[in-house]
């Protein structure tokens, strides 16, 4: 016979305030199977777990109710309580008196008593609950950092650090990302290759550390601990092991006019190259898309110029495979480009730029060497325009969130102008100045205070091109809304940041889930950050939401974190609420293999002792069933079914709410 | 027909089979299912348009599987049973020996790839009666609709012989033989014969190939194949799976397309 007791938690006053918890006991009390029922102020507590614990032992429970909050909050407390008095934690369950019933209604007579029949409810699963263990699955101490920029080194060289192997994938030819492009970071103005290139360098020497450059993910299998990923090497054409990065090949390369993506399309690279100066690794590919020798079949020069034979047309992909136990999505951000913009004349007038633009031609690795030129004639421009908030924040564009990092960097824009060109003009418009962060609005008051850089509250409705100047037409909202003009020699737009192109190809190939703009989402936006609801797979940086380079290193750090807990261990301990296999009746149909959003499912097959095969059988992988029931649901034989939630537990629910009796005169 | 038994005859003489499946003459008329296990008893064996029933229901039967090789003759609606128990893992290539007649000439099948093609290449129209009456069944109101099925539901017996007949009911334990929980209501009244037609219209959806055998083996002539011909028209104007068709599994309920069509979401 089932000894069931109930406990009813009043949470301070969440529940009581609308629900009688005492009544909702003494209800519960007449309930068949109930032994022992009681309410309480805080269940949580110490003393209310006493209670429990207490209860099971004098009463000999053979399952516990608790009536409280949401079991995402605290069912893990009184599982561990209900084990600490020597009854199976999965023989506790918890009816969520809080957000199902006592938040969302009124204190009323009725109120109670749904709250008694949610107990009632729980009462009927838990007399079906079995005893469960947690499972065990082995764990492979090497981590996969997936992008090479800022987070992703930082999430690399922490868990390196700590003594676990790493293996980093960067699409580029280099490591660096877009904290390479910039020229100077806020708040400090520090140069930003002067701090990042040591780290890149560290990565390339680090002996945990394996760096594929070039290289982009192929493929995930498997499950937190023991993840198989495959990694599609593209072919350099260049042996890094024999090439000295002597350069000469770029040198003599002919084709020299190719769009440089390090500089934004505002310089130009060879077909042959080496994103920039600093790159990890410094040696050479070859950009196939553009070398006449894999368009026409002929030139070959580059080969002939080498001196350690290094070249190789023949190169071909190749797909590696390696094992995981853990994956580091740090792939980064990207930005709006031309025609994004036909208002502000983007793409028909070349001194309207983008943001990472004036960054290169603000670094003195830049095309310019750090002589700020506008890009149509090459004259220094002496009044400039920043307008914030190009595409972010705008529902029309489709981008209504705040892309985070432009109040900062235009500031810094603004800044870096006028450091460059004292007598420069430097206007910014904006909506509103975000600045949150340590020494972030000292940052904005110095470039408008010190700096003298002009900031306009409104927003630019037109730029056009007057006599050789961009007339840029916006509005003052601070004076009356009076329309202003402004004259200047170029315009930067603050783009909305975006996810990358392939991020959702990404996600997919992870089974990571992502939000309307692609960018890759946590598992909880407070409390859980840098997880993904993919177990072992975790967000560093901009590829979660668009964020400045403290942010990325410390989520990055954060999630290193995460990889290093999950690696002190040698196995990984799992709720045991998965599914399982009924082997008598499973025919083998394998419709729920297609279903499993996980591959989870596996061919077994049932053999006599003497070999013969009896019949082949569906078998969940426990270590990759995250519980989520859709085989359930569709196996007509109902030979899957889920611990803890069993077709048995979830009837004796559904019946209970048909089979209504009074228990009590609510 | 002499080329048939022929052939038979030569698998058996030769030890290619030692069990066929055909049809022989019944009583009225019908082409009654036979099992033949020696070649002097093929003089019986006959293939014409009164072969109707569907012998890929035989494949899964237990007693069948002391037989080493077995051959099939295999109507229209028995091929594309094989090709849906081949998708869905049930039979595999070259386990069975599958014959076919097509004007007048003996087809054997090499292998289920053949069999998928000739399928592509002879499906036939629906027919236009049924059609005809199931827009009568739509056209009513849902009231009506409602009224119709449990009238003609009520008289169902729980014989199961719809499950029997079919040839994709092949559960070793089915779905109503289960107690813990009772999912479908055992005596024949009301609310549980509507829940056993649901359950197995739903189970059959997307992957009954509509050979018509449950309603043939109805004995209170219940139209229930218009109930998983409906589902299955859905399926087709909406996802394009025919069942039947196909040698990998194709099944509308676990297979998600990017441009799959969302208007029946409201």
């Amino acid at each position: 016979m089932a000894r069931i007791g109930v406990f009813v938690c009043h949470c301070g006053e969440n529940i009581s305030s609308t629900v009688d918890c005492a009544k909702v006991a003494e209800i519960a009390s007449n309930y068949p199977g109930v032994v022992y029922s009681i309410d309480y102020k805080y269940m949580c507590s110490d003393p209310g777990q006493n209670l429990i614990k207490e209860a099971i032992q004098k009463h000999k429970l053979t399952g516990v109710v608790v009536a409280a909050c949401s079991p995402r909050m605290h069912e893990p407390t009184f599982r561990k309580a209900t084990a600490e008095a020597g009854l199976n934690p999965y023989l506790c369950e918890m009816a969520n008196l809080r957000e199902h019933c006592s938040w969302v209604h009124y204190r009323e007579d009725t109120t109670t008593e749904k709250a008694a029949e949610l107990v009632r409810v729980l009462v009927e699963k838990v007399k079906h609950n079995e005893e469960l263990y947690p499972i065990k699955v082995p764990i492979t101490k090497t981590a996969l950092v997936i992008g090479g920029g800022i987070g992703g080194i930082q999430a690399a060289l922490d868990i390196a650090n700590s003594g676990h192997k790493v293996i980093m994938v960067e699409k580029n030819p280099s490591i660096g990302g877009k904290m390479a492009q910039l020229s100077e970071t806020f708040p400090t103005l520090d140069c930003s290759q002067c701090i990042l290139t040591p780290r890149m360098v560290e990565v390339a020497q680090h002996p945990n550390i394996t760096l594929y450059t070039y290289a982009e993910i192929e493929s995930v299998d498997g499950f937190i601990g023991n993840f198989k990923v495959t990694i599609r090497q593209k072919a350099k054409s260049v042996d890094h092991k024999a090439c000295t990065g002597c350069g000469l090949c770029i040198e003599k390369c002919p084709i020299k006019k190719i769009p440089d993506e390090f500089n934004a399309g505002l310089g130009n690279r060879a077909a042959i190259y080496v994103p920039f100066p600093q790159a990890v690794p410094n040696k050479p590919v070859i950009d196939r898309n553009n070398c006449t020798y894999f368009l026409k079949g002929k030139c070959g020069l580059c080969k002939k110029v080498c001196p350690a034979d290094a070249i190789h047309y023949e190169q071909e992909d190749e797909l590696i495979k390696v094992d995981v136990g853990a994956i580091v999505a740090a792939t980064g951000f990207d930005i709006k480009h031309s025609d994004f913009f036909p208002e502000y004349g983007y793409g028909k007038y070349p001194d309207v730029i983008d943001g990472l633009q004036f960054e290169r031609l603000a670094s003195a690795s830049g095309p310019t060497l750090g002589v700020l030129k506008r890009p149509s004639d090459g004259k220094e421009p002496e009044s400039i325009v920043f307008i914030a908030c190009a595409g972010s924040r705008d529902p029309a564009k489709g981008i209504p969130y705040c892309s985070k990092i432009c109040c900062m960097y235009t500031a810094k824009h603004a800044m870096l102008f006028k450091h460059k060109n004292h007598h420069g003009k430097a206007t910014v418009f904006y909506m509103d100045i975000r600045a949150g962060g340590k020494m972030y609005d000292e940052f904005v008051r110095r470039a408008i205070e010190e700096d003298d850089v002009n900031y306009i509250r409104g927003r630019v409705s037109r730029i056009y091109e007057k006599n050789g100047k961009l007339i840029v037409c916006g509005v003052d909202t601070l004076l009356n809304s009076r329309p202003v003009e402004i004259e200047a020699d170029m315009v930067v737009l603050a783009t909305a940041a975006i996810a990358n192109s392939d991020s959702e190809e990404l996600a997919q190939k992870l089974h990571i889930s992502y939000d309307p703009y692609h960018f890759f989402s946590e598992a909880h936006p407070k409390l859980r950050p840098v997880e993904t609801n993919t177990a072992g797979i975790m967000l560093a940086g901009a590829c979660q939401a668009p964020k400045d380079i403290p942010d990325t290193v410390s989520q990055a750090s954060g999630t290193a974190a995460k990889v290093v807990a999950l690696f002190s261990q040698d196995e990984l301990t799992r709720e045991p609420l998965i599914a399982y296999v009924n082997n008598n009746t499973c025919v083998g149909c394998f419709l729920c293999q297609s279903v499993c959003p996980y591959l989870a499912i596996e061919k077994e097959e049932i053999r006599r002792r003497d070999g013969t095969l009896v019949k082949t059988v569906a078998k969940i992988n426990p270590g990759l069933c995250q519980g989520c029931g859709t085989c359930v649901a569709l196996c007509r034989s109902k030979s899957i079914d889920i611990h803890g939630y069993t077709n048995r537990q979830i009837y004796a629910e559904v019946s209970a709410l048909f089979n209504r009796r009074e228990y009590a005169g609510v | 027909m002499s080329e048939l038994i022929n052939k038979v005859s030569q698998f058996f003489s030769s030890g290619i089979i030692d069990l066929f499946i055909g049809y022989k003459k019944g009583r009225l008329g019908e082409g009654k299912p036979a099992f033949f296990t020696k070649p002097e008893q093929l003089n019986e064996l006959i293939f014409d348009e009164n072969c109707i029933v569907n012998l890929a229901v035989y494949l899964r039967k237990p007693e069948l599987k002391k037989y080493s090789k077995i051959g099939v003759l295999a109507n229209f609606g028995t091929l594309r049973a094989l090709l849906q128990l081949a998708a869905e893992n049930q039979i595999a290539d070259g386990q069975y020996l599958i014959l076919t007649v097509a004007d007048g000439k003996v087809l054997e099948f090499a292998n289920l790839k053949a069999i998928e093609e000739y399928v592509a290449n002879n499906l036939p129209k629906p027919n236009p009666e049924r059609i005809a009456f199931l827009k009568e069944i739509e056209s009513k109101s849902r009231e009506e609709r409602w009224e119709f099925w449990t009238r003609e539901l009520a008289s169902c017996i729980r014989c199961y012989a719809c499950r029997a007949a079919c040839p994709l009911c092949y559960c070793e334990q089915c779905l109503v033989e289960c107690n813990q929980p009772q999912w479908v209501g055992v005596p024949p009244t009301g609310m549980g014969n509507l829940e056993w037609h649901i359950v197995r219209a739903m189970h059959l959806a997307g992957r009954c190939i509509g050979c018509g055998e449950c309603e043939a083996a109805c004995p209170m002539e219940i139209p229930i194949g218009f109930l998983t011909q409906k589902l299955n028209m859905a399926i087709i104007s909406n996802f394009g799976q025919v069942p039947g068709t196909k040698l990998e599994p194709d099944y509308a309920l676990s297979t998600f397309k990017v441009d799959d069509k969302e208007n029946f979401i409201r």
